[in-house]
């Protein structure tokens, strides 16, 4: 495969400082005999076609990595600097969106940044395309009842990004009440289709722009409401009949809490 | 003539309604079913589109995935995945369980892997208590994950080669895989659903000749993968069905949210054990193979590389951890279960572990997303703590569920035959796709 060598595999530069992925990328497949073989019997195949997707970043063949320990202010130490004020994408954030930034919370050098979720597709899409942050990468989308917690708002929305870039995470959380909307991911990644249909089955959050909203994982006519609601109890609001008798599955809160999960 | 509507109001006493011999239930429908084609004039205006429904019951989906194509011909020109038939509400029954109470659980999501996804859960535990497992079984989990990354890719290997065709594939990997289950069976005696790791390490010891028995699977395997290498790579059937099918270019591969095989195979460098190493992956020698056009058969050739590095894997951490004699559980911290031993003889120790086991543990408030790189790619566990016994709120992002997204795209003018191609290069196992 080597004497092929393609564009992405030569722009793909390795990070200077981690020995690890260099090893990696010098050599991408170690060519057994029947490889070569393969190789030599090549038939055609197209190189991969012009989608009209949402490309996720400028530069995502020619990713180039952070220079770690360079004095870059971007760098990839500084996301999990014990000053959460030098972490680089809260220092964008607040000069780019001084509004909508809530909490920052910083738990086992991981990130939370609470945004208005009016905002969320703004920063998420200022996160992805942003140079030096380039989060270009969506992890996953899910939420979070809050209904024990605190009062109001009683959802949160978690975003969890990844950069490609800079190899790291970052988490963005958005409230948000009953039946308000929340801005959808879907413009700016393919991949949050599935992620919001099923934030939406389980939790009955609405995703503003969402092409095709519907129930994932329960059955399209599951009448039952959402079943990760805290208020959803966990054997559901139905009596069932237990298999091959006459009994039907009693509705009993659990028994360590009492609180009907 | 009567319906059976009409035979209800006819019937007189002792006679049966229905199924009488000679009773007509509806002479509306003919004897040889309604589905015929008699719409010609749709072939001629061009408008031929037919529906098909492809599963939940189908071989080829791996389970009971439904796929839902519309055709034009032998075209696909739209698709729609419907999961959900094996959801059984895992991430609920996490909320309801004490965190050591739900390793068995995680078996139970991917069941071909099931030691990778006890590590991803366990290492989200320890990552939210601060818990570390000492070395040595820190380099037993990454075998015991390795060896399940081979069971797991030679699952996919047997059943993506039947599906194209190459029946004898499955009963090769198959005969391998057993080898692998049978170290499983040695370590913690079962061979599927293994429940494997603890938070803290391992609370047993590791059986004696476990080691020769895993580098006894080591001197037979590349030999073995080379024979399905042989087999597959050069053979003109394979790469007429795999090479060219189900292209993933780069930038649709991180807007899918790809990861594992998928994204890799599409030249995206994205390795959760080089990007974000955990355990001891920093500190061993492997390889990340990338594919370069992004198709079926790049993702075949990833995936038969990612098994030889998973070997390499395996014997530098025997080479390592084979001497020593270090503890398997840091039983130190209060997160971890108290020592089995003493139990049936010191009131004390009982004491302790019933109160342990009984009543759990309560880890810091706070959340955490721990990452691990799965056979099928990027396992996250999202664990919520409100300072309770219990998660408040436990996401498990699946690797099969985020990829299975891709399907619609890979097939969108694909012939249907390349259809199933491209569901078994995805690498799906359903019950981790519905959880």
């Amino acid at each position: 495969m080597s004497d092929k060598p393609s564009e992405s595999r030569e722009e793909n530069a390795p990070p200077p400082g981690d020995r690890k992925v260099e090893a990696a990328d010098a050599k991408a497949f170690a060519p057994s005999p029947s490889d070569a073989k393969a190789a030599a019997t090549d038939i055609e195949r197209s190189t991969p076609p012009e989608t009209g997707l949402a490309s996720p970043s400028p530069e995502v063949r020619g990713m180039v990595s952070a220079v770690p320990g360079t004095g870059d202010q971007w760098g990839r130490e500084l996301w999990t600097d014990p000053d959460i004020n030098k972490h680089p994408a809260l220092r964008a954030l607040r000069e780019a969106f001084p509004d909508a930034l809530g909490d920052v919370i910083r738990f086992r050098d991981e990130t939370t940044i609470h945004v208005q979720r009016e905002s969320l597709r703004d920063i998420c899409a200022y996160l992805r395309d942003h140079e030096k942050i380039s989060l270009n990468m969506l992890t996953d989308i899910t939420a979070v009842d809050m209904l024990r917690l605190r009062t109001e708002p009683r959802f949160d929305v978690a975003v969890m990004l990844y950069s490609l870039r800079n190899r790291t995470r970052l988490r963005l959380k958005a409230g948000c009440n009953d039946g308000e909307p929340v801005p959808s991911l879907v413009p700016l990644w393919n991949g949050a289709n599935w992620m919001e249909r099923e934030a939406y089955d389980m939790f009955g959050i609405i995703f503003e722009g969402h092409p095709n909203l519907r129930r994932i994982l329960l059955a399209d006519d599951w009448d039952e409401g959402h079943p990760l609601r805290k208020d959803y109890p966990i054997r559901g609001w139905k009596e069932y009949p237990v298999y091959n008798t006459e009994r039907t599955v009693p509705r009993v809160r659990t028994r360590w809490t009492g609180r009907g999960v | 003539m009567a319906t059976i509507h009409d035979n209800d109001t006819t019937t007189t006493a002792g006679e049966q309604p229905y199924g009488t011999p000679g009773a007509v239930i509806n002479e509306n429908v003919s004897p040889t079913g309604t589905l015929t084609v008699t719409e010609d004039h749709l072939l001629e205006t061009g408008d031929r589109e037919m529906v098909l429904n492809m599963g939940p019951q189908h071989p080829s989906t791996h389970g009971v995935l439904r796929v839902m194509l519309k055709m034009d011909g032998e075209v696909i020109t739209d698709c729609d995945p419907i999961i959900g038939y094996l959801h059984r509400g895992t991430e609920k029954i996490g909320e309801a369980k004490r965190y050591a109470q739900f390793v068995p659980w995680t078996d139970r999501t991917d069941y071909v892997a099931a030691p990778l996804n006890n590590l991803g859960y366990v290492l989200a535990v320890e990552k939210l208590c601060d818990v570390e497992a000492p070395e040595r079984a820190q380099y037993w989990r990454v075998i015991m994950a390795e060896l399940s990354r081979i069971a797991s890719h030679l699952v996919w290997l047997g059943t993506h080669a039947l599906d194209i065709g190459a029946l004898s594939m499955s009963l090769y990997c198959f005969r391998e895989r057993e080898t692998i289950l049978d170290i499983f069976e040695s370590m913690c005696g079962a061979r599927l659903t293994t429940n494997m790791m603890e938070i803290g390490g391992f609370s047993r010891e590791i059986p004696d000749g476990l080691a020769a028995q895993v580098r006894n699977f080591l001197r037979i395997f590349p030999g073995r993968q080379q024979e399905y290498s042989d087999i597959l790579t050069a053979n003109p059937i394979w790469m007429a069905r795999t090479k060219g099918v189900g292209i993933i270019s780069p930038e649709a591969a991180v807007s899918y949210s790809l990861t594992g095989a998928c994204l890799r195979g599409s030249g995206i460098n994205y390795d959760v054990r080089k990007a974000q190493p955990y355990q001891v992956y920093d500190r061993l020698d492997f390889e990340v193979p990338l594919g370069q056009y992004g198709d079926t058969f790049d993702r075949y050739l990833v995936r038969m590389e990612e098994m030889r590095q998973s070997c390499r894997i395996v014997e530098q951490c025997l080479d390592a951890c084979e001497t020593m004699d270090t503890p398997l559980m840091a039983y130190e911290s209060a997160y971890v279960i108290p020592p089995h031993k003493g139990v049936l003889t010191t009131a004390e120790d009982m004491q302790r572990h019933f109160i342990w086991v009984i009543k759990g543990f309560n880890p810091p408030v706070g959340e955490v997303y721990s990452a691990i790189e799965q056979s099928k790619g990027e396992l996250g566990y999202y664990l919520v703590s409100d300072g309770g016994p219990m998660p408040y709120r436990l996401r498990i992002r699946t690797p099969d569920f985020v990829n299975l997204a891709v399907l619609p795209h890979m097939v969108h003018g694909a012939m249907l035959a390349d259809a199933v191609a491209c569901i078994g290069t995805i690498d799906i196992v359903l019950g981790s796709v519905d959880r």
